[in-house]
């Protein structure tokens, strides 16, 4: 039975000349744990607001066509009628939780529409969210993934038929990510919800859903079942999607020659008994690189804050690290572990207690932000708090603007090129795709020419192809800085960009050294929960000492 | 005045704390004899010491008034940032003056009336943090709706500290932005100490220009997801309200608060005969 | 689609007086912190950041955006930090949300910048003229021989009148007009498609200020003034000034011995309440 039927549909923003859904004709059946995926701006988030009828009731514009949810026509129903039946989670969800204690949002919806038993379809909700115990909780005191759960419990709490959910994982490390499929999957196949997800991290597609749509330039361009839909790789890969490492190991291999007759796995496990038997040739030896002069000596630091309860947190113990010119540190380790407070101390946002820490063999406890800017420069992980001015040129010139340095418009100008930003730069940066904004939080970054760039989770919310464009932008920058410090969970860009990684667990330096070192530190990857890239642990798996981190090396590597 | 300025706006004031003083003021003390009061009976008890004292300039009467008034703030365990602003708002409506009318010719007469003015001012302003800093704010947002009070303004008050969090970081991070970036001009000498103020006036006023667009992206998602929520449908529903305002109960020790209240003012007011 | 169309005006309203709220709440939030400006013997009474609603008034529907800074005021400042003050904020509520939203109405086109500066400074004028003539006149309540107190009416008038000048014509030109005239023109066509609208032109314009406006503008502002006038005069009513009639002390009496059994039996109650709910 079908639960969602769109016919024709097209739809055009106020204030736009251009309609962002074209005659878009869609079945969705009941129970299916759907993907839409597509280029930024196809329409996908668009789309799903006519289900839940906030487009055309609540936002104008132009609506041709029609949607159908259990054979209800949207136009003849009130958003308060749909709400019943499609949940709805953004992606920004920080926003859509409006009460401050748990409870007390989960039941809004609930109480809002008169049940009398709003306390306990919240609790209800809370419960399949696994919030049960937090209750009476705070919403300031619940950590990323716990909102994020919250904002579907408040979804849930209606009993609607249907869960819609923008980028659920976007902002989440791998274990909440983990979490929050986990519960969609259970709401999926316990509960009979029919699950609709916007997604391009492929490798929960391939694990979790059971169609994918791919929408195209405001239409329908396919919907398959999801091991054939990431079989059309190269479609996908129009629309900004990469399949699962996996998938493009064998369809690079399939050019030459390899299985050519077979469909492409899509999952570690379809992958091993894909590539069965299929034999390596050694690893490369690591490049070698010369470590420089200490730039940054963490020397027995103490870092400790007062929460609110006046309890003294204390972040680290007796940190002692030194940072050599040249090294292109990844800092990894799970959330609290003290990433971010590393991050601080370097750009004087906090001060050790005890200890020293010296830049360029200076003391700095008498430092102020504005005098470590001009050693260390922070990029920070959302590229909105970056923009300060109102134009990307004059966000770039700010700092050296307000350094009296003489040629900065010359200065900026190279920058703006160098980052590919010319034709943009008299754009506000919010108004920028989300690749422009990076490129242009990293040329802000740079913009002082500083001696250690920090980057906060550069590729944390980029689908792929963005990710790429970012990871190149990274790699050309070696020319320009020499230094850099990533904070990250994504062990892919720890696998291919760092020569030196730092795992921080409790505040303490758990394990130093390259990336042969610590992704093969089985200790260390159960401690702090680590997930080395998909095909690093394929290539092990299909052989002990295989060291392969990315797709290129993998093909290159295998024996085909 | 500029150094006690320039030290007071940015350096010494963290927005942490701030934030966790507002947010430690609203849900830290929610077990106070205060906190626990029906929230209509305390909106009442307010409509009398936050408003009668004003008119009133017999010295017992509102001396009893304060000593009550300063007695339920003790109860209600308010937050120091609290009292501190307290202090600021008794001396910038009162204190000022009596130096001005000094000017003028006044003398210690003058003095009197505006020793009484201070403690009326004091009066209602410790009988205001009492009931709105003392009650946590869902309380206080439904007692109010029970008076019908408009219902955006039940909503603003919750919907307030939720977002206060939010709002904070946000204006934290934009600020970080600008001390990283910018750089603040030395601030020795007087001189110095009022470009300094000059510069950290000027950021704070270009840092809203950001915060603008940031909360506005903000303040769409929220207002579709109230859509959907079913907040329209609420403000209008008399069965909605009904369900808020269930759990309002008017106690035992809610009629003692204020028997004991009246018991003491009373009994001032006969020693005074 | 009539409906349609009205339910997503509220919408827009609804954004517009959630993002005024918050980021005005915000702003004033930090104001009550700041006591040191007052200089000497004048108290600078001016809203430093009107320039706030002012901008949001002018970019996009004035009453939405005066209605939500006045209780992101109400709000932040005085119930978050406790320093309701009854009637006078009623008062503060209406001078602000009037001065503010004459001020969005005056700008027919946010890019026409003459518009922007003089709407901004009539509007803090007009907000800040309706606050010193209010505050007089709560200081000649308040205190009872107002006019007998030697040099104090003098000393009122002049530190109001002083106050004025020096808020407007300092205070106002650095926090309202410059601020608003910086914003206004860098927000303009920028920070209406984040919440799904067109931006102001002479076309999406309300229209003049016409005389029910203003007549609605006049009720609002003597309503600030009435509200401590109504007050005072209730209370005169009932004799509030003790005047110790014999009566009246024994009406006191009696209130005090009802209050003294109420408690009475009030704690017996609430004992045997407790002891059936051990």
């Amino acid at each position: 039975m079908n639960i969602i039927e769109a016919e024709n549909l097209s739809y055009r923003y106020p204030a736009s000349d251009k309609a962002i859904l074209d005659g878009l004709t869609l079945t969705i059946e009941k129970g299916d744990f759907l993907a839409i995926v597509g280029n930024n701006g196809c329409g996908k988030s668009t789309f799903c607001k006519t289900l839940n009828g906030l487009i055309p009731h609540f936002i104008t514009g132009e609506f041709k066509g029609s949607v159908k949810i259990n054979g209800h026509d949207t136009k003849t129903m009130t958003v308060s009628e749909l709400a019943h039946m499609v949940g709805y989670v953004y992606q920004d969800f920080d926003n859509q939780i409006v009460r401050p204690t748990v409870l007390d949002d989960a039941s809004y919806a609930c109480l809002n529409y008169a049940y009398s038993d709003y306390l306990s379809r919240g609790k209800e909700a809370l419960k399949l969210c696994g919030l049960q115990n937090k209750e009476k909780d705070y919403v300031f005191e619940l950590s990323g993934g716990q909102t994020h759960l919250l904002a579907l419990a408040g979804a849930l709490a209606l009993n609607p038929e249907v869960l819609i959910l923008d980028e659920p994982i976007a902002q989440l490390d791998p274990g909440h990510a983990d979490l929050i499929y986990g519960i969609l999957k259970e709401l999926n196949e316990v509960h009979g919800k029919t699950i609709i997800v916007i997604e391009h991290h492929s490798e929960y597609i391939a694990e979790y859903c059971h169609h994918v749509v791919l929408l195209k330039d405001g239409k329908c361009a396919f919907k398959l079942p999801t091991k054939e839909a990431l079989n059309h790789v190269e479609e996908l890969k129009e629309a900004n999607i990469f399949v699962p490492q996996v998938t493009r190991v064998a369809y690079a291999l399939k050019s030459r020659g390899y299985n050519w007759d077979r469909q492409l796995p899509i999952s570690r496990d379809e992958g091993l008994e894909y590539f069965k038997g299929m034999d390596f040739w050694p690893n490369e030896k690591p490049a070698s690189f010369k470590r420089g002069e200490v730039i940054v000596d963490f020397d027995h630091v103490i870092l400790g804050y007062r929460t609110m309860s006046k309890k003294r947190h204390v972040v680290f113990k007796d940190l002692n690290l030194k940072i050599y010119e040249g090294d292109r540190l990844a800092i990894i380790g799970s959330n609290g572990a003290g990433k971010t407070s590393l991050l601080k101390m370097l750009v004087g946002l906090s001060k050790p207690l005890s200890g020293s820490l010296k830049i360029m063999g200076k003391d700095t406890s008498a430092y102020k932000p504005q005098d470590f800017a001009e050693y260390v420069s922070l990029v920070m992980q959302n590229p909105e708090q970056m923009f300060i001015a109102d134009s990307i040129a004059s966000d770039i010139a700010f700092a050296m603007k307000a350094r009296n340095i003489s040629d900065y418009e010359e200065k900026t100008a190279e920058l703006l090129e160098a980052f590919e930003l010319t034709a943009l730069q008299n754009r506000d940066g919010r108004l920028l795709s989300g690749g422009q904004m990076r490129r242009a939080s990293l040329a802000i970054g740079v913009a002082l020419n500083p001696e250690i760039l920090l980057l906060d989770e550069p590729t944390a919310n980029l689908d792929m192809a963005t990710r790429k464009e970012i990871m190149d932008t990274l790699s050309r920058m070696q020319d320009i800085i020499k230094t850099a410090v990533i904070a990250t969970h994504d062990m892919q860009l720890v696998a291919e960009w760092a020569n030196r990684i730092v795992v921080l667990h409790d505040g303490e330096v758990i394990a130093d050294g390259d990336r042969d070192s610590i992704f093969a530190d089985q200790r260390v990857i159960e401690e702090i929960g680590i997930r080395p890239p998909a095909v690093f642990d394929l290539a092990k798996e299909l052989k002990a000492d295989n060291r392969i981190y990315t797709v290129e090396e993998f093909v290159k590597q295998a024996r085909v | 005045m500029t150094k006690k300025l320039s030290t007071n706006i940015l350096d010494k004031l963290s927005i942490d704390y701030l934030r966790n003083q507002v947010l430690k003021n609203a849900y830290g003390n929610l077990d106070t004899v205060i906190a626990k009061r029906d929230p209509r009976v305390l909106l009442i008890w307010y409509l009398f010491f936050g408003l009668v004292p004003w008119f009133v300039d017999d010295l017992y009467f509102l001396m009893a008034c304060f000593v009550l008034v300063l007695v339920t703030t003790y109860l209600a365990k308010i937050t120091a940032l609290v009292l501190f602003v307290f202090a600021i708002g008794v001396f910038s409506q009162s204190g000022y003056l009596f130096i001005v009318s000094l000017f003028f010719g006044g003398d210690v007469n003058t003095l009197i009336p505006l020793l009484i003015l201070t403690l009326k001012v004091s009066t209602c302003s410790l009988a205001s943090i009492t009931v709105f800093s003392g009650l946590d704010p869902d309380r206080l947002a439904n007692g109010l709706m029970w008076f019908n009070f408009p219902e955006r303004l039940s909503f603003s008050i919750s919907y307030a500290y939720r977002m206060l969090p939010l709002l904070m970081s946000e204006f934290q991070n934009v600020l970080l932005s600008f001390r990283m970036r910018g750089k603040a001009p030395s601030s020795e000498g007087f001189k110095g100490k009022v470009q300094y103020l000059i510069y950290q006036v000027k950021m704070i006023m270009q840092s809203f220009y950001p915060l603008m667009l940031n909360v506005a992206k903000r303040s769409r998602t929220t207002v579709e997801a109230l859509e959907i929520r079913g907040y329209r449908n609420a403000a209008t529903s008399k069965e909605v309200r009904k369900l808020k305002l269930a759990d309002l109960q008017f106690t035992y020790d809610d009629a003692l608060f204020i028997a004991l209240s009246i018991l003491w003012i009373t009994a001032i007011l006969l020693i005074k005969r | 689609m009539e409906n349609t169309q009205t339910q997503a005006n509220q919408s827009q309203k609804l954004m517009i007086f959630v993002l005024s709220m918050a980021l005005y709440g915000l702003a004033t939030l930090f104001t009550e912190l700041i006591p040191s400006f007052q200089v000497g013997i004048v108290e600078l009474s001016v809203e430093f950041f009107l320039f706030i609603p002012l901008t949001l008034a002018m970019l996009f529907d004035p009453l939405s955006a005066a209605l939500g800074a006045a209780t992101g005021e109400v709000v932040f400042s005085e119930i978050m930090l406790g320093q309701f003050g009854g009637l006078g904020e009623l008062e503060k509520f209406l001078t602000v949300t009037i001065g503010v939203y004459v001020a969005g109405r005056m700008v027919k086109d946010p890019r026409n910048m003459k518009q922007v500066a003089v709407a901004a400074i009539t509007g803090t004028a007009l907000q800040l003229a309706m606050g010193m003539i209010v505050d007089i006149c709560k200081v000649e309540f308040a205190i009872e021989e107002f006019e007998a107190v030697a040099g104090l009416p003098e000393s009122v008038y002049f530190t109001e009148g002083f106050a004025f000048l020096n808020d407007l014509l300092f205070s106002g030109i650095l926090f309202c007009l410059l601020p608003t005239m910086f914003l206004v023109p860098r927000l303009y066509g920028k920070i209406e498609p984040l919440l799904g609208m067109e931006p102001r032109t002479e076309k999406t314009y309300l229209g003049d200020i016409n005389f029910k406006t203003v007549i609605v503008l006049i009720v609002g502002f003597a309503l600030a003034l009435v509200s401590q006038m109504a007050a005072e005069s209730g209370m005169t009513l009932i004799e509030w000034e003790f005047a110790w009639a014999e009566s009246f002390e024994s009406i006191i009496f009696g209130i005090f011995a009802a209050a003294v059994l109420a408690v009475v039996a009030l704690l017996v109650l609430r004992r045997k309440q407790n002891k059936v709910s051990e």
